[in-house]
């Protein structure tokens, strides 16, 4: 298998560790899933690396590996431990509902990246597009869980597909971009689960289903 | 060009003084001496440095810093200018206002150190989206304002500010991540045009090779970024954070969201605008800027005609203002954009009054609910006074400020041959107008309530709105020449993308005559 076949493929495990990040029971677990996601994607950076000869995609890889892998699911994991991880309400709509959305998103994202006209992605194109969907699935994990930690890793969903998408189309950007937008979304997770905790602690809940108070 | 270092002045100073901001709660009894010291030496020292970037910018057109990240032309001085001024005075009133909080213990020390330290991040995050000539780094900063604002939004730790800071970082990460995809789109293109990574990043280098630029990538660029950072603007129909964060938010918080944030959003949108423009000329951005400033116009009249809470209206008549901006560059040319970006300066400054004065008003009363505050005028008299004028000049009342951009817009537009959006946009503003009107009709006459103690909370509270209104009715009779010239740069800019401004279009001549011809 060549390795622009491998990395097409591995973004394959991207869909379905995000459809488990979605769907299982306990947010706790969730956060789990995503450090597995996470995972998935430092390795398709390290290949990417290899296969375009960039060393900054190994930057990229070893400061992922941080901060996606160990450092956001952790912070997560323990944060739902001091809130004593309620199981999840249900949710706004089914799995198979769910699942049929997700399959939507996939082939959009196939035909919206069929339009692009870029030399660098040719190869990557099936990833590009599952790097795009990746970031549906994320915005799909918000509108759809009304947990408010499951949000938060609909937010990571999201910003795992944004980080795809760079390496595919800006992985040459300068070094500094990189760290911007890796700091962003680090302090993005810690302010919405400081944020996640305090709600629990005023309001006693975690379901946005009880956030009603402002409207019109 | 030129080796000012101005801009990065511009930036270390909040952002140093958001550390000591911070830092102040662990000088015991001296913290609040430290936290609003460092916070009067920030605002005071951003708007003398913005004074002096504009000034630059005046006289040598644009100017960069560190190896070209940092770049200011016309457009950024607009609204650099705007996060200067307004960010002093809502300063100086966040002062007062928080000295209150402290009185009546909704704030203790912590709180207040939290407080200013985040308030001058935020501030530092919006010079840094003015400020960045880096489209990922801009992208970036908008992300860094909300994760700025989303602690102050929150800071009273109310189950209904606690909820209103969860929709808004939600939605607006969401949103943002949109306007990502879109920066991505137009780096990988300008990459594949230009093949050196550390130019294709640089707008300023985008911008001139545009001829080169793949036509319909920049399109689904435009299209993501608009989304994207619309929502961060407010427009309809991605505007359901808004009215939430900028009516729980403390009032000054408020007033920088409503006066400079939404600004901030839109600055984005028109640099993204300047390369559709070039690209695909500039009917394409226009049409989709004229769509989505007519339904934001239009929404934001119906929700402000059913509001009761004084916030939420001012809320809603900001989503009606930049909706508006928006409808002025959609029928474009210089003069369109000349009175969006007019309207924007003006709006910010009649915003941020009102906001501060819906402070004075909620420090009196406890409530923004209409059918709690009455009597205004007897028990905050000068406070009544500004309140009066702020929303006698946000609907357009002359001789102030937003009565010489909106009839500006709407002239323009009837130039331009758009009658039948314009007798919309007119009626609209009809909707606005009686929506204002019963407000401050209900708030300011009738009884007071009986366990209301008459008299202002501090003069803090009350000498910033006093130099707005100066400011307000400055600029209703008179754009002074260096305004004038940026306003004038900014739209040849976005145009043109030439970087230095060019010779003044646009005269006071002009956004008069119309209404010379109709007094006889």
């Amino acid at each position: 298998m060549s390795s622009v076949t491998l990395v097409n493929s591995l973004t394959g495990l991207l869909i379905l560790t995000s459809l488990l990040v979605i769907e299982i029971k306990r947010p706790r677990w969730s956060a789990l899933m995503y450090s597995l996601q996470s995972i998935v994607l430092v390795s398709i950076f390290a290949i990417l690396a290899y296969v375009t000869g960039t060393n900054q995609l190994y930057l990229w890889a070893a400061s992922a590996f941080l901060t996606k892998v160990v450092l956001v699911p952790w912070i997560l994991y323990t944060a739902l431990k001091r809130v004593g991880d309620p199981e999840k309400p249900r949710n706004v709509m089914g799995t198979t509902f769910s699942f049929l959305l997700a399959a939507v998103a996939v082939t959009v994202s196939f035909i919206v990246v069929n339009q692009i006209a870029l030399k660098a992605a040719e190869p990557f194109k099936p990833a590009l597009a599952i790097s795009m969907a990746h970031f549906f699935f994320g915005e799909l994990c918000i509108l759809t869980q009304r947990n408010l930690f499951k949000q938060i890793l609909g937010f990571c969903l999201m910003e795992n597909g944004s980080h795809l998408t760079l390496a595919l189309l800006a992985f040459n950007a300068p070094e500094l971009v990189e760290i911007g937008i890796a700091t962003d979304a680090v302090f993005g997770v810690i302010i919405m689960v400081v944020l996640g905790q305090q709600i629990y602690k005023n309001l006693g809940t975690l379901d946005t289903a009880d956030l009603t108070t402002l409207k019109g | 060009m030129t080796n000012s270092m101005a801009l990065s002045w511009l930036l270390l100073i909040p952002l140093v003084l958001s550390l000591v901001a911070f830092a102040s709660r662990w000088f015991r009894s001296a913290t609040r001496f430290a936290a609003e010291a460092a916070h009067l030496l920030s605002v005071t020292l951003v708007l003398a440095f913005s004074l002096w970037a504009v000034r630059e910018v005046l006289l040598l057109g644009s100017i960069f810093e560190l190896s070209n990240w940092l770049h200011l032309d016309s457009l950024g001085a607009v609204f650099l200018l705007i996060i200067g001024v307004v960010g002093f005075l809502v300063g100086i009133y966040s002062i007062g206002y928080t000295r209150h909080d402290l009185e009546t213990g909704e704030f203790d020390n912590v709180r207040l150190s939290t407080y200013y330290g985040l308030f001058n991040l935020f501030l530092f995050t919006m010079i840094l989206v003015i400020t960045s000539n880096n489209i990922i780094m801009m992208w970036a900063a908008v992300e860094a304002t909300t994760l700025g604002s989303a602690f102050l939004v929150g800071i009273y730790r109310h189950p209904s500010s606690l909820e209103a800071a969860w929709k808004y970082i939600i939605i607006c990460t969401v949103g943002v991540a949109f306007g990502l995809y879109g920066t991505v789109l137009v780096y990988s293109d300008a990459f594949n045009v230009m093949q050196i990574p550390g130019n294709a990043i640089l707008w300023t280098e985008i911008i001139k090779n545009t001829q080169a630029l793949d036509p319909t990538l920049i399109k689904m660029a435009f299209v993501f970024v608009l989304v994207g950072f619309g929502t961060k603007a407010g427009l309809f129909p991605m505007h359901a954070w808004l009215p939430d964060a900028h009516s729980e938010a403390p009032s000054p918080v408020s007033a920088m969201l409503s006066a400079v944030l939404l600004n901030c959003a839109l600055f984005v949108i028109f640099r993204f605008a300047t390369i559709s423009n070039l690209v695909l000329g500039v009917s394409f951005a226009q049409t989709l800027f004229l769509i989505f400033g007519t339904i934001s116009v239009a929404a934001a009249a119906f929700f402000m005609y059913v509001q009761r809470d004084i916030k939420r209206l001012l809320a809603y008549s900001s989503m009606e203002n930049i909706g508006l901006i928006l409808l002025a560059f959609g029928i474009g040319g210089p003069a369109g954009i000349f009175a969006g970006l007019l309207q924007a300066v003006n709006h910010s400054l009649v915003k941020s009054l009102m906001f501060c004065t819906s402070g004075n008003i909620l420090i009196k009363y406890r409530s923004r609910n209409l059918d709690q505050v009455k009597g205004m005028l007897q028990v905050i008299p000068f406070s009544s006074v500004l309140m009066m004028i702020g929303a006698l000049a946000l609907v357009g009342v002359p001789p102030f400020n937003i009565f010489l951009s909106k009839f500006f817009i709407i002239t323009t537009g009837l130039g331009a041959g758009y009658l039948w959006l314009m007798i919309l946009c007119l009626l609209c503003l009809t909707v606005v107008f009686a929506a204002f009107f019963r407000v401050i009709v209900a708030a300011l006459f009738g009884a007071k309530p009986d366990e209301t103690v008459k008299g202002e909370a501090n003069w803090l509270t009350l000498a910033p709105g006093a130099v707005l209104i100066l400011l307000i009715l400055m600029l209703g009779l008179y754009i002074p020449s260096p305004l004038m010239n940026l306003l004038n740069g900014a739209s040849g800019m976005m145009l043109t993308g030439a970087l230095s401004h060019s010779l003044a279009l646009i005269t006071m001549k002009n956004i008069l005559s119309p209404l010379a011809r109709l007094i006889p």
